[in-house]
């Protein structure tokens, strides 16, 4: 038997082989290091900077053309609008300090703020207001729908911008400032390709770096409009596991996060070491029924499922409770609530209706999706509530550009999912609900509502608009185009050091007043 | 000589592994169903908005011309650019390494600090009470969940003693305290659940060389049962264990997503669960390629190792 050597001092091969294997070792180690980042700085807790935690990276920095909650958590402290909305979400002075409307309510003049600068110190000019608008509507950016109204933008002087609109729009500054999608951005920023992973803007904290994956860090404008902010600047942090951010606010790391543990929200509420928010907010999810397929089409029909579905089982499914059901879309205590609660958990009636109609589904096909994993859980509820009326649903869960595409080409016989970020009633309303509208993938069509949801657009009596509205709620709800279910609340948390701060509903992350005080824990 | 022959024939075969992998993952990426344009523009879709933005990306041309285009390019080092941010593909990778390749180091290190010990003392005491133990606490450590041991360890180091930092990344050379502070708990997360897993590879290894003729040839010359161990039998058994090592790190170069979000860690694996959602061609394509880089050269340095602890063995 041929014994093999047990030992041997090392032999030229082994040598050779042991250095290679040495340089690659070094190599690895090496790697480490070496591909860091070039920016070496060390911004954070030292600096006294505000440590945010959301719960995901941006997808891109380029207010205009970003679709993602994270980006604009981070966006709404670097960019400013013409004008924006307060507390309760009325429209204020922003860059434009006043405006005039023409006495036929085509013609409306604003008139900037003197001294604004972008981060860079340009000055900020009607010229790139004008450029910022002309971007998203001659783009066709995916926010143009917002400008849709908008024929001309002009900028009779550096401090003047006049904007003719096609007819009266009585949402104009709601679309102007609703949101950081039409903030005024730098002309410079976008023709050099920066603005999408450096953007300047002329908000109250400048763009200093990001690490992918890890963090992005503002730091403080002096010379912001408003006055400079009282922090030197924020780090917002991304954590996207609940559990792990929550014990970061517990040990100090961080000072603020909207990544809250739902199932943790009531022991929370108890919990004097952080300070918990919970406010309802103008999001809502629904659920829709493909009216192109029968036997959907049928009123009756949509109704027997309004009148099967669970509200509260489903709040407590996918909120532990931290929401408020509501069978419209605008929740109580904002300026466009309309009271309204026709359906209740009534399975006899639903049985009653389906008889009236003639036709028993027996099958239902539920599209929902991953990326919001709350129509997942409602569909299990949703499932029961159905089977006692004889409908077998098949909840069929696939990943957001999956769903995105199904939506689109009408494969569903139902689907869930939710709109965010809605402040003005067209927002709720036209592109869901009007024949035709951009994003009424359940076909829904009734000329009343399109006549309402018209009339809205241009109406700029408040109190007619306001009836306007109501009633085309009314109509939405009564035939079912959407099955409202819920609006989520905002849940934030933070520590006790952060003042000068307020949850906002609309989901605005704006930390421009705040103040830390005292020392971490 | 032979050595660089034998990385030479290595690395033509590399070249050849690597674009095979890429075809794969080109198709792949394009068969999933999801459109990148149509997540791009998520809910605020537009027929035109659709067309323009699909031609800007090149996405409107055949798939082989995209493809052929991307090999032309990726052979030059450019990987092109993010659909979501415009970033170049190289450099989110480049970000993205350090922090992976510090979790794999510190978790393989850590998991053969324990796993060999645990192992050549299990197989060397078989059936014994500690022996046991070892294969009780080993089972165990295969079976737990990794982000639960993650939370578990936030809870106890970070919320409770306050020893650590529950989260997050420092680069190496810009801070290393606070790189060793940050990489300690994930490290720990991974190198145990890889301990758990080796251990069970080392005494088995340990186990089928000690029943071997010529280990019981040198216990009966009367050699010293920690010499015939040492010598021996670990010596021997080192090929195996070098196998289970180099999957091991492997595994964790290529990302442990679960361990990132627990420990929100800035590493390759999150990077790729959020691409394939967002159907992020290039980053997928660049971060799968940078991935099977790292596989082939662990194999190569496994490979180079077998020939160095068995001379036997001849790389060719």
């Amino acid at each position: 038997m041929r014994r093999p050597p047990m030992h041997a001092g090392p032999g030229p091969e082994e040598t050779d082989m042991r250095l290679v294997a040495a340089v690659f070792a070094a190599v690895l180690v090496l790697a480490v290091g070496s591909c860091a980042p070039a920016q070496r700085i060390n911004l954070g807790r030292d600096a006294g900077y505000l440590i945010a935690a959301i719960s995901g990276e941006p997808d891109q920095l380029d207010p205009q053309k970003t679709s993602a909650y994270f980006s604009f958590e981070v966006l709404e402290n670097v960019f400013d609008t013409l004008v924006e909305p307060d507390a309760d979400l009325t429209m204020r002075p922003a860059l434009a300090q006043s405006w005039d409307i023409a006495p036929d309510q085509l013609t409306w003049t604003f008139h900037l703020r003197p001294g604004v600068t972008f981060h860079d110190g340009s000055p900020c000019t009607a010229a790139d207001v004008v450029y910022s608008y002309r971007r998203v509507i001659d783009g066709k950016l995916a926010n143009a729908d917002k400008l849709s109204a908008v024929t001309d933008v002009t900028a009779t002087d550096d401090r003047t911008v006049r904007i003719t609109v096609a007819h009266p729009a009585p949402n104009l500054l709601t679309n102007l400032g609703g949101f950081k999608g039409v903030a005024i951005v730098q002309r410079r920023n976008v023709e050099d390709g920066q603005i999408a992973s450096h953007p300047i803007g002329t908000g109250p904290f400048a763009f200093v770096n990001q690490r992918s994956g890890d963090a992005i860090t503002l730091r403080a404008n002096p010379h912001y409009w408003a006055g400079a902010p009282r922090i030197p600047g924020v780090t917002f942090r991304f954590i996207s596991e609940p559990s792990t951010a929550l014990a970061a606010l517990q040990a100090g790391e961080i000072d603020w996060t909207d990544t809250v543990p739902p199932q943790r929200v009531a022991q929370l509420r108890g919990d004097d070491s952080i300070h918990l928010a919970v406010t309802p907010s103008n999001d809502y999810w629904y659920l829709a029924m493909n009216e192109a397929r029968p036997p959907w089409q049928d009123v009756r029909v949509r109704q027997a499922v309004a009148y099967a579905i669970d509200r509260p089982s489903i709040v407590q499914a996918t909120s532990y409770g931290a929401a408020q059901a509501n069978q419209l879309a605008i929740p109580q205590g904002n300026p466009w609530y309309t009271p309204y609660d026709k359906y209740r958990h009534d399975i006899d009636h639903a049985k009653q209706l389906l008889r009236e109609a003639g036709t028993v589904p027996t099958a239902m096909d539920l599209l929902v999706t991953s990326e919001y994993p709350q129509t997942v859980t409602a569909a299990q509820v949703i499932a029961d509530n159905l089977a006692p009326l004889g409908i077998r649903v098949t909840i069929r869960t696939v990943d957001f550009g999956t769903w995105l595409d199904e939506q689109h080409s009408g494969h569903f016989d139902m689907l869930m999912m939710g709109w965010l970020g809605n402040i003005d009633p067209d927002d709720f309303y036209y592109a869901q609900h009007h024949t035709g509208g951009a994003s009424n993938a359940q076909k829904f069509s009734d000329p009343r509502v399109d006549a309402l949801l018209d009339a809205g657009r241009t109406e700029t009596d408040q109190q007619v608009r306001h009836q306007d509205y109501a009633q085309a709620a009314t109509l939405i709800a009564d035939q079912v185009s959407y099955l409202y279910l819920y609006n989520p609340s905002v849940v934030q948390a933070w520590s006790p050091r952060l003042t000068g701060y307020e949850a906002r509903r609309d989901k605005a992350i704006r930390f421009r007043d705040a103040a830390l005080g005292g020392a971490r824990p | 000589m032979i050595i660089l022959r034998f990385l030479a024939r290595r690395l033509a075969y590399s070249l050849v592994v690597l674009v095979g992998v890429l075809i794969v993952v080109f198709a792949l990426a394009h068969l999933v169903p999801g459109d990148p344009v149509r997540i791009a523009l998520g809910t605020r879709y537009t027929p035109e908005a659709y067309e323009a933005l699909r031609h800007a990306s090149g996405l409107d041309r055949p798939l082989a011309a995209q493809f052929v285009s991307y090999l032309g390019h990726a052979a030059t080092g450019n990987l092109g650019v993010s659909f979501r941010n415009g970033d170049p593909v190289a450099q989110v990778l480049a970000e993205r390494l350090p922090a992976t390749v510090s979790l794999a180091v510190v978790g393989i290190v850590l998991a053969l600090v324990i796993a060999l010990p645990a192992g050549i003392y299990a197989a060397s005491h078989e059936g014994r009470l500690s022996d046991v133990i070892v294969r009780v606490t080993s089972q165990f450590g295969v079976s737990i969940p990794d982000f639960w041991l993650g939370i578990l360890l936030i809870s106890l180091f970070s919320t409770t003693l306050g020893w650590l930092p529950t989260s997050g990344y420092r680069p190496l050379f810009d801070d290393p305290a606070g790189w060793l502070r940050h990489v300690i708990l994930p490290g720990v997360t991974v190198g145990l659940v890889a301990a758990a897993i080796m251990t069970r590879y080392v005494r088995s290894a340990v186990l089928e060389v000690s029943a071997m003729g010529y280990v019981r040839t040198a216990r009966s010359k009367g050699l010293p049962p920690r010499v015939v161990t040492l010598r021996h039998v670990v010596r021997n058994a080192l090929v195996p264990i070098l196998t289970i090592t180099g999957i091991q790190l492997a595994t964790i170069l290529g990302g442990v997503i679960v361990v990132e979000v627990v420990f929100a860690w800035p590493g390759l694996g999150r990077l790729v669960y959020l691409s394939v959602a967002a159907r992020d061609y290039p980053v997928i394509q660049g971060a799968v390629l940078l991935i099977a880089v790292l596989f082939l050269a662990v194999n190569l340095v496994v490979d180079v190792l077998y020939a160095l602890v068995d001379p036997r063995i001849r790389l060719s």
